[in-house]
């Protein structure tokens, strides 16, 4: 994979390239780890408030019909927002809030980042995992008459248990990403606000060339994260396994039993990030379900006491505040827009973003298209189960997902530009951020293929491409679909930083709608810029959506359905 | 004359409990233009047999022939019906029964005459454009019927083809399937019926062959030399049921025996 060929290759060569000690690397370290406990106290800070926000949201929505109604169809727009393009105003926000020079802005800006780019995946996990309760199991709870906190331990629980895993699995990838883009941002020189953290340390590192340090922050960073990978996840999603559902009828039952062990690995893998991501396609589902609804029998909403009541009323009142004080930050922007004078350059420049946005549209669609042309054969390869490759290979390939590939991003601009030109670093960073969104749908795409229509296919006597044309390719045009939409949505993330990178006396900028949003967010009298730009991109992205992924999501669920 | 020759078949799969032996001294053969049931109990390797004998699998020891070749890979003169239609979503009825002559690069004219004619054998015509969710159970088993029909094989393997339909459906099917058999103008010439119905298999098959429990091996394989259409309520299919019956359930409670 691209970003494993640059761990591998591209960064001994850069590190001797520039030069340092085995000493110096050491000495390194005490910074370097400094500097990534702050950066995991943000990821910590924001996934147990994603965590609580996500049971109490993903359970009210579930259970109680009328607020379903509005909260599902707000979640699928937040959603959809670029995050990261908030950044700037979720900066300038909070160090208005907390006074200028105060440390707390910048990292409840961060924290708030991060938190929303965590929050919305395990949000839909909840409540998919609460509707998708088989209704015997639901029904069997009442009728033992199981209420209250029973309820919650024995029922609520074990549905989510699962999802909430997987979820937090990618929710803390997700966040990995962001949070180090968000700290390579804040290095930007005149952005005027520090937020230390390993992304800050190895962006400064990387700016000057100093390869002890850089390896130091990259070595810890990966041990982490391996120590995470290896020390949490993987003990909890096994434990969380008891909690799946489906109890295979054993007919004959030996090759199903054979199969499904070999595929358990892959389809963790695989299952763990599509279904997370599958809130992409269930974006477009949940309204739709929504309004097509039939009538059902009301839940029995009345057993919760008056505290968890109170408890869910405090949860509702705080996102509505978030969600105002987001409109309100770009209300403000706006309004000063149009009422402030415009300077005349950043007047120019704003006339300048319709060309800017098509640019950036053209660099994320080349990134999407060359990623394809590689995370399609790959998956295919990847996905016949009885291949070694896969036996070992996906771990591996786990782990390295799981690695924040920003990290990597001031190598990619500070060294690798002679080689790539600009538009090809950026082509590059774009991919590390949309490569893997694809790469495990399609995944799990292909492991969905119900075994019978392969053996079919077999049976039959089918060439490799008639197999492709007519079954594999089809059966995973669903899985696709979800697949590019959550992989543009990275691509529309990553442009912030992929657009544009100052570091000391070093910049790097490409003309397009990231490269505004950076630059209104630190020139003076930038704020009009910012907002325009932050404006054209959430327009842009809502106009894809609506026009392009719906429409094709819904004629992959139409057509391309097993049922 | 013997097409099919199943000699000291063996099949285990590892798992992670480790190996399981599924069939151990597997013997029987098919003979030209029979009707051939296998039946046993649950997790006995019914179906895994099946799949031995199309190629699909391959024995861990033993040798399965057909007309006197070892069997090497999927093999083109048979074709198989699934329990589960296991019919490609996205396609037509058309186009389902199609693609076994895709896969064969017949050209397409000649495609759509064959499909024709074996829709109508299968009573869908007018159904050529439905998609299979549009069709009911039995509509999609008569479409792996027609599939499976469609490019004229030798012997026709069918895996518990009507285990997942209503019994009035599945009666129906039955009868369809025998007439096509019995017409010399119209493809297969053997059929090799894997169910666990062992009603089903006495009312449609020349001969039954019974396994064990696993690791299976042959108990016995039953001759039905009654004349057809049978009738259920007979006292001779009313006896040949009690046998395999009591073949199963006594070949199981002691194993290794028979």
């Amino acid at each position: 994979m691209i970003y494993g060929t640059i761990l591998a290759v591209v960064i001994p060569a850069t590190l001797v390239h520039w030069g340092g000690s085995a000493g110096a690397l050491i000495a390194q370290l005490p910074t370097a780890g400094l500097d990534l406990s702050y950066s995991f106290g943000r990821m910590l800070a924001a996934y147990l408030a994603s965590l609580g926000f996500a049971l109490a949201y993903g359970y009210y929505a579930a259970v109680h019909r009328p607020a379903e109604r509005v909260m599902i169809p707000v979640l699928d727009i937040l959603q959809s927002v670029p995050i990261l393009g908030f950044f700037p105003v979720a900066i300038l926000f909070f160090v208005e809030l907390t006074g200028p020079g105060s440390f707390l802005g910048p990292n409840l800006a961060s924290v708030f980042l991060i938190f929303t780019s965590m929050v919305w995946n395990m949000v839909f996990g909840v409540y998919e995992s609460l509707k998708t309760i088989p209704s015997d199991l639901r029904e069997a709870s009442q009728a033992f008459g199981i209420t209250g906190l029973q309820r919650l331990r024995r029922v609520v629980f074990p549905a989510t248990a699962n999802r909430l895993v997987y979820n937090s699995i990618l929710s803390w990838t997700a966040g990995w990403f962001f949070l180090v883009e968000a700290e390579i941002f804040s290095t930007n020189s005149s952005a005027g606000i520090t937020l230390p953290g390993i992304g800050s340390f190895l962006s400064i590192s990387a700016a000057a060339q100093d390869g002890s340090a850089f390896l130091a922050g990259l070595v810890l960073l990966v041990a982490l994260i391996a120590a995470l990978d290896f020390g949490l996840w993987r003990p909890l999603s096994r434990w969380a396994e008891k909690f799946r559902y489906d109890q295979t009828p054993s007919s004959d039952g030996v090759t199903t039993a054979e199969d499904r062990y070999r595929s358990a690995r892959l389809q963790r893998a695989a299952s763990f990030v599509s279904r997370g991501l599958r809130s992409g396609a269930s974006r477009v589902r949940a309204p739709w379900a929504l309004i097509t609804a039939r009538r059902r029998r009301p839940t029995r909403s009345g057993e919760g006491s008056l505290r968890s009541a109170a408890v869910k009323y405090i949860v509702l009142g705080a996102i509505l505040v978030l969600v105002w004080l987001m409109l309100i930050a770009i209300i403000v922007s706006v309004y000063q827009l149009f009422t402030a004078p415009i300077l005349p350059a950043v007047r120019q420049q704003i006339l300048e973003l319709p060309a800017a946005m098509g640019a950036s549209v053209l660099r994320v669609v080349a990134a999407f298209l060359i990623s394809l042309a590689i995370t399609l054969p790959l998956s295919i390869y990847f996905a016949r189960v009885s291949s070694r490759a896969s036996r070992y290979g996906l771990p591996i390939v786990e782990v390295i997902a799981s690695f924040p590939a920003t990290a990597l991003f001031p190598v990619i601009i500070f060294e690798l530009l002679p080689y790539l030109t600009g538009e090809g670093a950026a082509i590059l960073m774009l991919m590390t951020g949309m490569m893997w969104y694809l790469l495990f749908n399609l995944l799990s795409g292909i492991r969905g293929l119900p075994p019978d229509l392969a053996e079919a296919s077999r049976s039959f006597g089918a060439s490799r491409w008639l197999y492709l044309r007519r079954v594999l390719l089809p059966a995973i045009f669903p899985a696709f679909v979800t697949g590019a939409i959550t992989a543009f949505g990275g691509g529309w993330n990553t442009l912030i930083v992929a657009e544009y990178l100052s570091v000391g006396s070093r910049t790097f900028q490409l003309f397009g709608v990231g490269q505004m949003i950076d630059l209104g967010a630190q020139e003076a009298g930038g704020l009009p810029l910012l907002a325009a730009a932050l404006f054209t991109l959430v327009i842009t992205v809502i106009a894809l959506n609506e026009l392009i992924w719906k429409p094709m999501y819904r004629k992959a669920v139409q057509k391309y359905r097993y049922d | 004359m013997s097409i099919i020759r199943i000699e000291h078949v063996d099949k285990a799969f590892p798992t992670r409990h480790g190996t399981v032996t599924v069939m151990r001294d597997v013997t029987f053969d098919v003979q030209d233009s029979e009707f051939l049931a296998i039946t046993g109990p649950s997790g006995c390797g019914k179906s895994t047999l099946l799949r031995l004998i199309h190629g699909l699998e391959t024995p861990t020891a033993g040798e399965l022939e057909f007309r006197g070749e070892p069997i090497r890979g999927v093999c083109p003169q048979m074709s198989m019906v699934f329990q589960s239609f296991a019919l490609f979503p996205w396609l037509t009825v058309q186009e389902n029964v199609a693609f076994g002559l895709e896969a064969l690069h017949w050209e397409p004219e000649r495609i759509r005459a064959q499909v024709e004619r074996y829709l109508s054998v299968t009573g869908l015509v007018g159904f050529e454009e439905a998609y299979p969710r549009e069709l009911s159970g039995g509509m999609r088993q008569r479409v792996g019927l027609a599939r499976a029909l469609a490019v004229e094989p030798g012997v026709l393997l069918m895996d518990e083809p009507f285990s997942a339909l209503d019994p009035l459906t599945a009666e129906a099917l039955r009868e369809e399937v025998l007439q096509l058999w019995r017409d010399p103008a119209l493809p297969p010439e053997s059929v090799l019926l894997v169910t666990h119905n062992i009603e089903e298999a006495i009312l449609m098959a020349d001969r039954v062959v019974v396994l064990s429990r696993r690791p299976s091996h042959v108990l016995e394989t039953v001759p039905i030399p009654l004349a057809r259409p049978r009738d259920r309520k007979s006292p001779e299919v009313y006896e040949l049921m009690d046998r395999v019956y009591s073949l199963i359930t006594e070949g199981s409670a002691r194993p290794g025996s028979g």
